[in-house]
């Protein structure tokens, strides 16, 4: 068989991938960037071209500017407040313990279902009214009245925060878990003979040796929670205002709702760099990191 | 750790509260499917006094719930074969037929990884509408395809752990390089398909912003689009609510429990070869 023949034979494989790939996330990619330098209203075909004008709009959009800090706020605390969580609970379910297994299970549930259904069922906890299950705990236990979990610009976000936090925080144990079953035993019993104690052995070799986990868990995290949509969307609609609104609900108001192609554009491509710029500076930063402590 | 042979009791006693206040959201919705709307307003938390399955019935008649099912059924059964296929066989001449347009490809195909869903939703709308594709199961199937890449590159890495030689002995035993494909690739590959089936799968079933956006007849809605909706129309009605919430949870959990260990092994083997 001719050796291009051979090739060609092999190209063809990746036609369909090629083809999807192109038209559905590159080719809409680079019209997003065409759309943000036009002030294209998605009927009227004669549009024109603007320049730089709907990237300085974005700037003085009320709903755009704390979309884009509540989601930074929401990324980041998410991330913190995961991690922190995750390492210790991950260190616990490594353990010998009789109901080891069942923990497992039961933390790492509320990371299967559907993000939208798991926001629904904190409504329902934190309802503002009787009903709210938070509110009549503190009713009839602290004789307390009502707290508006959701309609409090900071209890809204610290409310959205932790629910995501619930969320996710057994999948990320169990990606730490993963990593902590890789390091191998010599060096905790090395370290025994030196008589570092148990605090001293999680100190100096399991948190160090972390480092890589760390580096792929916080990435899944920033990410995830730079393009959050569901948890804040289903609690909280977005409000009390625009405090809890999400870059993509902006995206999808702006663009979809209210037709504005031009200026959901643009944010769409600020968006892009902000999902670029965070992951690229935090996957570098903490490689460099994992070299130093490795 | 050292004296893991041993089985510290005390964990036991510890974790328990903390596991009860995770799962505490759950009883809480189970507990409340089999409530009166008044019960479930004055103790939402209490032990039902009568235990009232009406809402299951009522929920089955008043939703298109099995034709949701049906939906998201069809929408994540074709959506994760193809993906699993396309991304399969884009990785297939990668491995094996290494040149500089496949490097090119393989850089130009990961870049996909950088790119937000939301950073193309305008044009894909534009798209979708001008393609006749919104308001189509078919077209939900079709968007999700880029989905592909995320395949492609588990099974890129896991393609690269096959010896070349086999291959290369199939060739002069005069298999022709499809045949090499399904017939001896595609086999191997099974551990890292059903990692990418479990991945693509919780994706789909579980994504909500694309039916959103593109499925708006109330019987093309795949159940967390139900579940959506329905929270408009129970609004007031919690038990109501959360009995459709639990029921729709039950396919979730059925999945959780039947994959938890390959779900595991799925993190794990993606997360140490990312």
């Amino acid at each position: 068989m001719p050796k291009f023949l051979k090739q060609l034979q092999y190209q063809l494989f990746l036609i369909p991938i090629l083809l999807f790939y192109t038209l559905f996330t590159i080719y809409p990619l680079i019209k997003s960037f065409i759309f943000s330098l036009t002030d294209f209203n998605g009927y009227n075909k004669n549009y024109n071209f603007v320049g730089m004008s709907n990237y300085l709009k974005i700037f003085k959009d009320d709903a755009i500017v704390s979309g884009i800090s509540y989601t930074l706020l929401y990324a980041i605390s998410s991330t913190v407040l995961i991690t922190l969580v995750a390492i210790p609970l991950a260190l616990i379910l490594d353990q010998n313990f009789f109901t080891k297994n069942i923990h497992r299970a039961i933390f790492f549930f509320p990371s299967i279902p559907s993000g939208l259904l798991l926001a629904y069922i904190w409504g329902f906890i934190l309802a503002p009214i009787s009903s709210g299950v938070l509110n009549t705990v503190l009713r009839e236990v602290f004789n307390l009245g009502p707290q508006p979990w959701l309609s409090d610009p900071n209890l809204a976000k610290l409310m959205t925060i932790i629910v995501a936090a619930w969320a996710g925080a057994g999948w990320h144990a169990v990606l730490y878990l993963a990593f902590l079953q890789g390091i191998s035993k010599d060096y905790y019993e090395a370290a025994s003979i030196d008589g570092a104690g148990r605090w001293g052995q999680i100190r100096h070799i399991t948190l160090p040796l972390l480092a890589p986990a760390m580096t792929v868990s916080i990435m899944l995290l920033l990410t995830g929670g730079l393009k959050v949509f569901e948890i804040p969307f289903a609690l909280t609609r977005g409000g009390p205002g625009f405090e809890t609104h999400t870059i993509t609900q902006v995206i999808v108001l702006r663009g979809i709702s209210e037709v504005q192609y031009g200026l959901a554009s643009a944010m769409s491509i600020v968006f892009f760099l902000i999902v670029l710029v965070i992951t690229f500076f935090q996957v570098s930063w903490m490689q460099k990191r994992e070299e130093r402590v490795l | 750790m050292i004296q893991s042979a041993k089985r510290n009791w005390l964990l036991d006693i510890l974790m328990l509260p903390i596991a009860i206040v995770t799962f505490f959201p759950f009883y809480l919705i189970i507990i409340n499917t089999v409530k009166s709307q008044a019960e479930t307003a004055r103790h939402p938390m209490g032990w039902p006094k009568v235990w009232n399955f009406s809402n299951y019935v009522k929920v089955f008649e008043e939703t298109p719930l099995l034709r949701s099912f049906g939906n998201s059924l069809t929408i994540t059964v074709f959506s994760v074969m193809f993906m699993v296929l396309f991304g399969a066989m884009a990785a297939y001449p990668v491995v094996f037929n290494a040149n500089k347009m496949n490097k090119i490809i393989t850089t130009y195909l990961l870049a996909g990884f950088l790119i937000p869903f939301q950073t193309t939703l305008i044009p894909l709308f534009e798209l979708m509408t001008g393609l006749h594709l919104v308001n189509k199961l078919s077209g939900l199937i079709v968007l999700y395809m880029g989905g592909a890449v995320f395949v492609f590159f588990l099974m890129m890495g896991y393609m690269k752990t096959i010896p070349k030689e086999l291959p290369e002995a199939a060739v002069i035993d005069g298999c022709s390089i499809w045949g090499i494909f399904w017939r001896i690739i595609l086999p191997l590959l099974k551990p890292i398909t059903v990692t990418s089936i479990i991945y693509q799968t919780m994706w789909i079933w579980n994504d909500f912003l694309a039916p959103m956006l593109f499925l708006n007849s109330s019987n093309k809605a795949t159940l967390v689009l139900l579940v959506y909706k329905a929270k408009g129309e129970f609004s007031v009605n919690w038990p109501m609510f959360m009995t459709l919430t639990v029921i729709v949870l039950i396919p979730i959990f059925i999945f959780f429990v039947v994959m938890q260990k390959q779900i595991v092994k799925g993190i794990v083997g993606g997360a140490v070869k990312g």
